[in-house]
C-alpha cells in the first residue's frame, strides 16, 4: 500500500499535541482525586501531606452529605427502574414489531437528548410545582427518567438488533410461549445490554444537576445540587471528597459495563456505550 | 390518550374483497402482520404516554405561559422583554460563548480525532478511553477540577510562572477565558466522538491515490480529505453549539457577571424573582434556536445528498 508516510517531525508534533489534549481532558479529574487526599483542601497542588480527613468529615455528625447521598441513590434507583421498563418496551416496539409512525415514535424518544435541559427542567418545574411535588424523590426520578430513558432505549435497541431473531422464532416454533421465549431466550442474550442500560440510567440520574435543581426543595437536595451550592455559596473543603466519590461511582459504573461486555458471550456486544449509538444520531440518521 | 389515538389507526380498513383469494398464505401473513402491529403498539405505548405527559406537555405549557399576560389574555410582551436591555445582552453573550466554545472544541477535536485515526489500534483504543471516561464523569465535578487548576495559585499558573511566561500569573477564573476553557473541556468528548466516527470511515486509499497522482499534502487535505469529512465537521459544530446554548453549570461556576448565560437567567428568574412567564419566554427562545440548528443540519444533509447524487450522475 502506498499510504501517506508521516514525517518524523510530524509524528513527534502529533504525539505531543495529542498528549496535551488528553491532559486537558484528564487533568481536572486527576486534580480532584489527588486533592481529596491532600491536607490543604484548596491549597497547593500536589499537596504537601496526605490525609483521609475529608472523607471522615463527610460522615461526621451534622454533615449534610449523607442525606444528599441517600436521596441521590434513591432517586437514581427509581430512575433506573422506570427507565428500564420504558427502555425494554420501547426497544421491543421499535426493533421487533411493525409500528405505525415508527419514525415519529423514534424521534420522540430521542428528542430529550437534544432539547436544552433548561427547557425540560423548567417544564417539569411548571408541572410539579402546582402539584406541590417539589422535593419529592418520585418527582425528581420521574424527571430524570425523561433524560435517562432515551439512553436506555438506544442501548437496548442496539442489543435487540444484535440478537438473532431466528433463535426466538425457533423456540416459538417448538411450542414455547411468548413469555417463555422472552425468559429463556431473549433475556439471557440481552443481559449485557440490560446491565449497560441500567448502569447508564443510574449514573445519568446520579450526576444530573439541572432537573434536580429545579425540582428540589430547601431540605431535599440531591448530591450534585449540594455540591453546586457549596461551590457557589459556602466553603466546605469536604466537597472535594464528595467530588472524588462521584468520580469513583462513574468509573466503577463504566468498568462494570466493560466487564459485562467482555463476558457478553459469543456475539459482539456493540452499542453498550451510549456514545457508540449517540454518535450522529441527532442529525436524523435513523437506523 | 395518545395510545388510543395511535391504536385506532392501523386497524384494517375493510375485509379483503371476495375476488381476491389468492390463497390462505396472504391472509395468514396479514394476520401475522396485524399481530405484530398490535404487539408494537402495546410496547410503544408506555414510552409514548410517558414522554407526552412528562416531556411534550410540560414544554407545551411553557409555551402557553410565555404567551400569557399578567392579567390574562395573550401577549408577546415577555418576548419583547427578552430582547431588551440586559436580557438581550445575556442572549448575545450566550451566542458568543457558544460560538467560541464550539469553534475551539471543533478545532481541537478535529486535530485529536485525526491523530487517533493514524495511531495503531492499541494506542487508538487507549486514547479513546481517555476521551470517553471523562464524558461519563459529572460535568460539575470536572468544572470543579478546573476551578482548582486555574486559580491564582493553581497548577496552571504555577507552571506558567515557573516557565517565566511574561504576565503570569494570569486571571483565568471568573472571566470568559475560564468559561471557554471549562465548557470546551466538557464539550470536547462529544466533538471527538462525532468526528472520529466520520474520520474512521474515510477510505485512506483515496488519499493514497491522490498522492500517487502527484497531489501534495496540502492539496490532498484540501481537495480530498476535507470534502470527505466536511459533513461531520458541520454536524459536530452545530450540535456542540446547540448543547452550549442551554448549558448552565460551567458558565455559572467559572464565569463572572459578564458571562451570564440564558440558562442562568432562567434559573434566576424562576428561583429568585418568581418570574415564570419571562423564564418561559427565554426557554422557548432557546428551544427555537435549537430547532433552527437541527433544521440547518437537516437542510445541509439533504443539500449534500443532492450534490453527491448530481456528482455521480454526471
Amino acid at each position: 500500500m502506498i499510504g501517506l508516510r508521516p514525517t518524523l517531525a510530524g509524528r513527534v508534533c502529533l504525539a505531543a499535541f495529542a498528549t496535551l489534549i488528553l491532559l486537558f481532558l484528564a487533568l481536572p479529574i486527576i486534580v480532584i482525586v489527588v486533592t481529596s487526599f491532600g491536607n490543604d483542601a484548596f491549597g497547593s497542588f500536589p499537596p504537601h501531606s496526605w490525609t483521609l480527613g475529608w472523607y471522615k468529615q463527610l460522615f461526621a455528625d451534622g454533615s449534610k452529605w449523607p442525606a444528599a447521598l441517600s436521596l441521590s441513590a434513591l432517586v437514581a434507583a427509581l430512575t433506573t427502574v422506570f427507565s428500564l421498563i420504558l427502555g425494554v418496551t420501547a426497544a421491543t416496539a421499535l426493533v421487533r414489531s411493525e409500528l405505525p409512525l415508527r419514525t415519529a415514535v423514534y424521534g420522540l424518544v430521542l428528542a430529550p437528548l437534544v432539547i436544552p435541559q433548561v427547557v425540560i427542567a423548567l417544564g417539569l418545574f411548571l408541572l410539579f410545582e402546582p402539584a406541590s411535588m417539589l422535593g419529592s424523590p418520585i418527582a425528581i426520578a420521574l424527571g430524570h427518567t425523561v433524560l435517562a430513558s432515551p439512553i436506555a432505549v438506544m442501548i437496548l435497541m442496539a442489543t435487540l438488533k444484535g440478537i438473532d431473531e431466528r433463535l426466538e422464532d425457533a423456540a416459538a416454533s417448538m411450542g414455547a410461549g411468548r413469555l417463555t421465549v422472552a425468559r429463556r431466550i431473549t433475556f439471557p442474550l440481552a443481559m449485557p445490554g440490560l446491565v449497560a442500560a441500567a448502569v447508564f440510567s443510574f449514573i445519568t440520574s446520579f450526576d444530573e444537576f439541572f432537573v434536580s435543581q429545579f425540582l428540589s426543595s430547601v431540605d431535599t437536595v440531591t448530591l450534585p445540587v449540594q455540591v453546586f451550592n457549596v461551590l457557589q455559596y459556602d466553603v466546605d473543603p469536604s466537597v472535594t471528597a464528595v467530588s472524588a466519590l462521584l468520580i469513583a461511582v462513574a468509573v466503577v459504573a463504566l468498568a462494570l459495563v466493560g466487564v459485562v461486555r467482555r463476558l457478553g458471550g459469543s456475539g459482539r456486544q456493540d452499542g453498550l456505550l451510549p456514545t457508540e449509538t449517540t454518535v450522529g444520531l441527532p442529525a436524523g440518521n435513523e437506523t | 390518550m395518545a395510545g388510543s389515538a395511535l391504536a385506532t389507526q392501523p386497524q384494517p380498513q375493510s375485509q379483503p374483497a371476495p375476488t381476491a383469494t389468492p390463497g390462505r398464505m396472504s391472509r395468514l401473513r396479514r394476520a401475522l402482520a396485524e399481530r405484530r402491529t398490535r404487539y408494537g403498539l402495546l410496547n410503544a405505548a408506555p414510552v409514548v404516554v410517558y414522554l407526552l405527559i412528562l416531556f411534550v406537555y410540560p414544554i407545551f405549557s411553557t409555551l402557553l405561559l410565555s404567551l400569557k399576560g399578567e392579567e390574562g389574555g395573550w401577549t408577546l410582551h415577555w418576548y419583547a422583554d427578552a430582547f431588551q436591555g440586559a436580557n438581550l445582552e445575556i442572549l448575545l453573550t450566550t451566542l458568543r460563548i457558544s460560538a467560541e466554545t464550539s469553534l475551539l472544541s471543533l478545532v481541537i477535536g478535529f486535530l485529536l480525532a485525526n491523530a487517533v485515526t493514524r495511531l495503531k489500534p492499541l494506542w487508538a483504543g487507549l486514547v479513546m478511553l481517555v476521551v470517553i471516561v471523562p464524558h461519563f464523569i459529572s460535568a460539575l465535578v470536572r468544572t470543579y477540577g478546573w476551578i482548582i487548576l486555574l486559580g491564582e495559585h493553581g497548577v496552571v499558573n504555577n507552571v506558567l510562572t515557573d516557565l517565566h511566561i511574561p504576565g503570569a500569573p494570569f486571571q483565568l477564573l471568573y472571566n470568559e477565558i475560564g468559561v471557554v476553557i471549562g465548557t470546551t473541556s466538557v464539550m470536547l468528548p462529544y466533538t471527538v466522538l462525532l468526528l472520529y466516527a466520520v474520520m474512521r470511515a474515510v477510505d485512506r486509499r483515496l488519499l493514497a491515490a491522490a498522492a500517487s497522482m502527484g497531489a501534495g499534502r496540502i492539496t490532498i487535505f484540501r481537495r480530498v480529505y476535507l470534502p470527505l469529512v466536511a459533513s461531520g465537521l458541520v454536524n459536530a459544530g452545530v450540535l456542540c453549539f446547540i448543547l452550549c446554548l442551554g448549558y448552565y453549570l460551567t458558565p455559572a461556576l467559572m464565569g463572572g457577571p459578564k458571562q451570564t448565560m440564558v440558562a442562568s437567567l432562567i434559573d434566576d428568574q424562576v428561583m429568585k424573582q418568581n418570574q415564570w412567564n419571562g423564564a418561559s419566554a427565554l426557554g422557548i427562545i432557546l428551544l427555537l434556536l435549537t430547532f433552527a440548528g437541527l433544521l440547518l443540519l437537516r437542510l445541509l444533509k439533504s443539500a449534500g445528498e443532492a450534490y453527491r447524487k448530481r456528482g455521480t450522475a454526471s
